[in-house]
């Protein structure tokens, strides 16, 4: 049998904490609970966790500030945060900040325990993830992450900003069934009508950019009735 | 610019004092001591429009900055009442995220056929409340950004929220229709976010068709008035009693004819939003028990 994955759940707010645990056990996790930031680094250390929630919202050190303390410790353990400003400022330095993934407060327990599988899929172990590379690289693609700068074959691309928030998230989730909901969520922070071709329309800008066919694609995927999924493979490549 | 105005004030009222000095000591002040030997009259003629045109610049720029004081209590008020539902938000976000990760464990439990209805409407009851919490979060994310402009063809925008609405399982039995002009030409572009733009259509539609019974007809156009691209979103539904329609685009405020119909008075509130951002304009007009017609103007590129 394989191993249980161990889940490390952060939130100062012990009624979120109690609720959630039972709901990943059943769904065959092992789950340690800290209640505050220090309690957070320490159970990290200590109990070794493959996957770290972390609220961003907690009194004295707050989800960020535990984050980037674990990034310089040279711990790369995956870390979803979840948001509850729920800005877009707050969701683009989630993922600056080397979070794998983060989730909006209130949200379905059923997708947490969804993107929890999905980041363990994609984690390689004791590597630095995705998330946290200043370079992300992709067959002729290449995308820097502070600058939020694109280039294909060295050419640099003109992209709308949401755009380029599109395939920031894509890059860093490749090989993931993204919905057209997940991704409206991406780039607005917040449920939008379904049915519309808001996230159609900047992937087909995407695909425009990235001289890609929708038949023969070999960055992005279309699920029929789902949604996209980034098939190509990406490589960090640190920035130079 | 508020900000900078204070300070204006008085270096304007200093710098005018001085002008006045220095013109009466070098000019006035000699022309009046000759005068004041050849003509006493006219020295104070000369004296009055002086101190004429002196109060005359003291009142305008007290009358500016009455305005701008005015302005600013008002645009002050908005901004209370916009970090207010902010904070409502955050305070319902932890609850919420407790209350759903709770009930998700009780689903799994065994529950006989009483408890499982019971459930079941409290879920529905949370997933109300959630919804709630992600349009103020829309509201305020609106004040947040920038808008990213691009030119809109919103004749094939009408034609998605219209084909979205249909679709709708209440808009069975309503009668829907869309009139976009094509002769002498099609409707203008105009520079906007098309998410957005359309997110206000469709909200419209969707109010339209919740306030409309089944037989009554929603009609939506798009026409050209001037330099202004209109669009009307009108149905034949219950309408807004005269008292009320000052009130309906403000946050959380639900009509009394609206109590029971689904919704939490957000609705119209971004649409306001949204075409303000624009440099556009929302106007309703209604009568009860014949209907509503909500008129979007925004500024059309040539």
């Amino acid at each position: 049998m394989e191993k249980k994955p161990k889940i490390l759940l952060v939130d100062d707010e012990s009624a979120i904490t109690a609720n959630l645990a039972p709901i990943l056990e059943r769904a065959g996790l092992v789950v340690a609970v800290a209640g505050e930031g220090e309690e957070a680094l320490q159970k990290a250390s200590e109990f070794g966790p493959d996957l770290v929630i972390l609220d961003i919202l907690m009194p004295k050190m707050d989800g960020r500030e535990v984050l980037r303390r674990l990034r310089r410790g040279g711990n790369w353990t995956p870390v979803i945060l979840l948001t509850q400003v729920g800005d877009s400022v707050e969701r683009a330095m989630a993922l600056e900040e080397g979070a794998d993934d983060y989730l909006n407060k209130p949200f379905d327990p059923h997708e947490l325990v969804a993107r929890i599988r999905a980041v363990l899929r994609r984690a390689r172990p004791g590597q630095p993830p995705l998330a946290t590379a200043a370079r992300l690289v992709c067959k002729d693609l290449s995308f820097d992450r502070r600058s939020k700068r694109a280039w294909l074959s060295g050419e640099e691309l003109t992209l709308t900003p949401k755009a380029l928030v599109l395939l920031e998230y894509l890059l860093t989730h490749p090989d993931e069934l993204l919905t057209r909901e997940r991704l409206l969520d991406v780039v607005w922070g917040w449920d939008y009508p379904v049915g519309t071709r808001a996230t159609d329309t900047r992937v087909a800008e995407l695909r425009r950019a990235l001289k890609d066919d929708a038949i023969k694609p070999s960055y992005i995927e279309t699920v029929s009735g789902q949604g996209y999924r980034f098939v190509g493979e990406v490589r960090t490549q640190e920035a130079g | 610019m508020r900000k900078i105005r204070p300070i204006i004030v008085p270096i304007l009222i200093i710098v005018l004092v001085l002008l006045t000095a220095i013109l009466l000591w070098s000019r006035v002040l000699p022309d009046l001591l000759i005068t004041i030997r050849m003509d006493l009259g006219n020295a104070l003629v000369i004296l009055d429009v002086f101190f004429a045109f002196f109060w005359l610049v003291l009142a305008l720029v007290q009358s500016r900055s009455r305005q701008d004081a005015i302005e600013g209590v008002i645009y002050e008020a908005a901004d209370v009442k916009r970090r207010f539902l902010r904070r409502l938000d955050h305070e319902l976000k932890n609850p919420l995220t407790a209350i759903r990760a709770g009930l998700a464990n009780l689903a799994e439990t065994h529950l006989e056929e009483m408890q499982r209805q019971a459930l079941s409407s409290v879920e529905a009851q949370t997933l109300r409340l959630s919804r709630l919490s992600s349009d103020l979060r829309k509201l305020a994310e609106l004040e947040a950004r920038p808008l990213e402009r691009s030119a809109v063809n919103v004749n094939e925008m009408l034609q998605e929220a219209y084909a979205l609405a249909q679709d709708q399982p209440n808009a069975a039995y309503r009668d829907l229709k869309l009139t976009v002009p094509q002769a002498p030409w099609p409707l203008p572009t105009i520079q906007g976010d098309r998410d957005l733009l359309f997110l206000a259509v469709h909200n419209l539609l969707d109010n339209a068709i919740k306030f409309t019974q089944p037989g009554g007809t929603i009609e939506m156009r798009g026409f050209e008035d001037g330099s202004s691209l209109v669009i009307e979103v009108a149905d034949t539904g219950q309408g807004i009693p005269e008292d009320e329609l000052v009130h309906v685009g403000e946050e959380l405020y639900r009509a009394r004819g609206a109590r029971g119909i689904p919704g939490n008075g957000l609705g119209l509130a971004l649409v306001h939003s949204i075409i303000n951002l624009h440099g556009g304009k929302v106007s309703v007009r209604s009568r009860e028990g014949k209907g509503t017609v909500v008129t979007l103007k925004l500024p059309a590129i040539s």
